[in-house]
Formats: C-alpha cells, sequence, structure tokens
C-alpha cells in the first residue's frame, strides 16, 4: 500500500437499510434522535427457545427494475442490498454511465445462516424437494450477481470477507479499484448478515453477545462502552457507498482521505490496541493529517466487554481524546458485515448536517475523559472524521472522510 | 389422481414462480420457456410440482416434454407407478 493515498477519491451516492430507517433522510433522522427499536427477536429462524435481543427490519420496498420472480428466490440480505443500491444509484445518477466501468464490491460473508437453517429444517426429510435455486442463493456472490443483473453492472463484481469490518473494507477496495483505474465508479455495499440462532447462540456462548443483563428491558441492552454493557447487540442494517474519482457532481458528500488495514497476526476474538492503533495512524498518515485534525470519531464501539476499553485505549495511544465521539451502533445495532458500510453513511451524513447524534444507553461511560456526545450536537466547525471497523480475526480498518467546499 | 389434477397444480406452482404471469390462461400446449421461465425457474417449477404432488424422484425423470400437457402427462404416469 502506498505512503499517502490519492486525493481525489469521492463518494457520490449513499444508500441504507436499517431497522431505524430506509433511505439516507429518515436514517439521519432517527440517529439524531436516538432512536431504537430493540426487542426480542421475531423473524423466523433468529429464536429456538432463546431470547435473543436485536433491531429488525419492519418492512422492505423493493426496487421497481427487479422483477418479482427474481425476488422470490433472492436471499433477505440480497433484498435489502437490491434496495440500498437502488437509493445510492439514483443518488449517484449512475444510470448514463459506461457499465463497463462500473464496479461492484459486497462485503461479508456467510451473510445468509438463517435463511440456510429454515431450508435445511424444512427439507431435512424430503431433500429431493428442496428448491434448485438452493444452488444459487446459498453463495455470498448470488448478491452480486442480483445486483449487477438489476442495474447493468459490467465493470466487475466480487465479497469480500472481513467479520465485522467487511462493511469498511468493501468500501477501501471500492476505493483502491477506482484508485487503480480498475473502474471509473465502484460500489460498496456493506450487506446485512441474516444471523440464525446458531450464530447468535455461537457469540453469546463467546461473550460476545448481549444481553442477559438486560433481558427484560431490551430498550436498555445495547450501551456501547458503558459500564454496564454486556456485549454487542445484533442489528440487520446495510447501506451501498458509491465511490468515484474526480467526481461528476459538484458537490460529492465527502473526500476518502486515507484508509488503512492491519492485521493482528491472530485467529481469535480477542482486540489489540496495538493493533488498532496501527490502523489509526496509518490511514491519519496517509491522508497527511494528525490526531488534532480529527473533528469526530466513529469507533466500532460494538459494546463488546472486551473490545471497547480496548479500543478506547487505542484511540488514546492516537491522541484521539479530543475529538467528539459517539455511537452509532447504540442505534442500530452490531450490523456485522455491514456495520463498517453503515457508520460511514453516518459519519457522512453528520459531516453533512454539522450535527452529531447522540449516544444511547451511555449513562456511565467506561472512561469519561473522551468527548461523548450525550445528546444531540450541533457543530458547524465539523469537516474531518475518522471512523474504525474490526473483526474476529485480528482485522482492523481505519478510514478518514474529509467534508468537501 | 387425474391429469385435471396435475395440471391445476402446474399452473399452481407456474403461478407462484412466476407471479407475473398471474390473471394470464396457461394452456397445456404451453412451454414453460415460451411462458418466459428461464432454466433456473423451470427447475423451481419441477421441483415445486413434485413436492405439491409428493412425488419423491429426482427431478431428472421428468426432464424432456416440450409442453406443460406433456410434463402433466409424464407426472402423472409416474404417480401412477407409484
Amino acid at each position: 500500500m502506498p505512503s499517502s493515498q490519492p486525493s481525489d477519491i469521492f463518494v457520490t451516492g449513499i444508500g441504507i437499510v436499517s431497522a431505524v430507517g430506509r433511505g439516507k433522510a429518515a436514517f439521519l433522522g432517527a440517529l439524531l434522535a436516538g432512536e431504537q427499536r430493540f426487542s426480542v427477536m421475531e423473524r423466523p429462524g433468529r429464536q429456538h427457545a432463546t431470547g435473543f435481543i436485536g433491531a429488525e427490519i419492519a418492512a422492505l420496498d423493493s426496487p421497481d427494475r427487479v422483477a418479482e420472480s427474481v425476488l422470490r428466490s433472492a436471499s433477505l440480505s440480497a433484498r435489502v442490498a437490491l434496495s440500498a443500491l437502488a437509493e445510492a444509484w439514483q443518488d449517484a445518477q449512475l444510470d448514463d454511465l459506461d457499465p463497463s466501468r462500473i464496479g461492484l464490491v459486497v462485503g461479508g460473508s456467510n451473510l445468509q445462516q438463517r435463511e440456510l437453517v429454515l431450508a435445511h429444517a424444512r427439507y431435512a426429510d424430503k431433500i429431493h424437494f428442496l428448491r434448485p435455486t438452493y444452488g444459487l442463493s446459498f453463495f455470498d456472490t448470488d448478491i452480486c450477481g442480483l445486483c449487477s443483473a438489476a442495474f447493468g453492472i459490467r465493470g466487475l463484481a466480487f465479497t469480500v470477507g472481513g467479520a465485522s469490518a467487511s462493511g469498511q473494507l468493501a468500501v477501501i477496495e471500492a476505493a483502491e479499484a477506482v484508485a487503480a483505474g480498475r473502474v471509473d465508479v465502484c460500489i460498496a455495499i456493506g450487506a446485512l448478515m441474516d444471523l440464525s440462532y446458531w450464530e447468535c447462540q455461537a457469540f453469546t456462548a463467546l461473550g460476545a453477545m448481549g444481553s442477559t443483563r438486560w433481558a427484560n428491558t431490551p430498550a436498555s441492552a445495547c450501551r456501547p462502552f458503558d459500564r454496564d454493557r454486556d456485549g454487542f447487540i445484533y442489528g440487520e442494517n446495510c447501506a451501498a457507498v458509491v465511490v468515484e474519482r474526480a467526481s461528476r457532481r459538484a458537490a460529492p458528500y465527502a473526500r476518502l482521505a486515507g484508509w488503512s488495514t492491519v492485521m493482528d497476526a491472530n485467529r481469535n476474538p480477542d482486540p489489540s490496541a496495538a493493533g488498532e492503533a496501527a490502523a489509526i495512524r496509518q490511514a491519519l498518515g496517509r491522508a497527511g493529517m494528525a490526531a488534532p485534525d480529527i473533528d469526530y470519531v466513529n469507533p466500532h464501539g460494538s459494546g463488546s466487554v472486551a473490545g471497547d476499553p480496548v479500543e478506547l485505549a487505542a484511540l488514546h495511544a492516537c491522541g484521539l481524546t479530543d475529538a467528539a465521539i459517539n455511537t452509532t451502533k447504540s442505534v442500530t445495532g452490531h450490523g456485522l458485515s455491514a456495520a463498517g458500510a453503515v457508520e460511514i453513511v453516518a459519519t457522512i451524513l453528520q459531516l453533512e448536517a454539522g450535527e452529531l447524534h447522540p449516544c444511547v444507553n451511555l449513562e456511565n461511560p467506561i472512561d469519561p475523559a473522551f468527548d461523548w456526545v450525550v445528546s444531540r450536537r450541533k457543530s458547524t466547525s465539523l469537516r474531518n472524521g475518522l471512523t474504525l471497523s474490526f473483526g474476529f480475526g485480528g482485522i482492523n480498518t481505519a478510514l478518514m472522510i474529509c467534508k468537501c467546499g | 389422481m387425474t391429469t385435471e389434477f396435475v395440471f391445476s397444480v402446474m399452473r399452481r406452482v407456474i403461478f407462484e414462480v412466476l407471479p407475473q404471469l398471474r390473471g394470464r390462461e396457461i394452456d397445456r400446449a404451453d412451454s414453460l420457456e415460451e411462458l418466459g421461465a428461464n432454466s433456473v425457474e423451470r427447475a423451481d417449477i419441477v421441483v415445486l410440482a413434485l413436492e405439491e404432488l409428493n412425488l419423491n424422484i429426482s427431478p431428472v425423470e421428468v426432464f424432456g416434454p416440450r409442453n406443460i400437457g406433456e410434463l402433466v402427462e409424464l407426472l402423472n404416469a409416474k404417480l401412477a407407478a407409484v
């Protein structure tokens, strides 16, 4: 990776689907209002005599350009991706571009677990009747196929896996593809990770997922960086980010000024302050910036018992205690594969609005020295945001986002 | 079981896989391809019909018919052989 990165990589379109709102206006409104939709999850395949808490998308409009016969065999992850992509595509006005110069990077792997569990259960004793389309839809790359078919994308399309850093990794890979000239425009999607009760159970057993402590009050369960957190709380969401060089738009949303991926050389879920700090320093360095230049940090902030203090230690080591900081996951829940892209969209929308959303349920921060945004805050001087994503297996990513104009 | 019943099952699963055809008349002389079903949709239609008819055979055994009428006859024959 070069020591400095291109200074002309812009975000020109965004799309967002979440449990708290679909579309950028509704999503920003929900963020700023500190809304949330956490409850005991009800989607089929989410519970097995369990009470897993999360935020589920209530209803989904399908894009007009996708036939009902296609949607019939598309997974929830794919349908949500199509919806987010439709918004971003329209937002960036991509219809008139050469389709061979448009690319797509989908962040996430093993995305469709719940649907697979349901199919396995339904056909366990009648395997002859398993739908042939299962042979398409079980691939994560089915999302690439469905999206490229619906929107005529002919440049490149692939998935990237980085556990809970997948969404940010997809944006980084899209930026790299544009910077390298492989395509002129590249859309990154942080895809919805459709957890089944099996993954929820395993995450709980690992000590990563909450919440037994807040089982009777789901609205209190998701509390990143709070002393009484007991793990991440899942949220269904998905975001699409359009990245291009030398923007066609007079007023792009933001410039991607620097990014970094650092591995801890560690298979396990335990986080590393050294690895996280290294990613932050590299992203800052490649953007030609230093800690005092950063106005706002959108952290990974999953609510993990182990991860949250390590992240604050990394921010502290990088001199980032004075930047405003909030927790998007306290509103959206943890979208895992989607999270990084969702939080990039959250960062961009807040920079554009000049307003920061509150941290929900942050009653007793584990480190009160940071500049926590505890209530909605207007800030016209917001220009430079840093967003972080970390994944199991020692994956650390950091991205510098600068407001244009 | 009559071919009329098998044909009604075929119509139902065709409309399930190809919802854009709902309200349209389906004729035994129609082929799935002419109705707009791609290869994956044709496979789904056949397996859905097998499930509805509880006909536990490999879908490969009912490949070959040139139109819906021939497929109905073949499925009916398979049902009679069970």
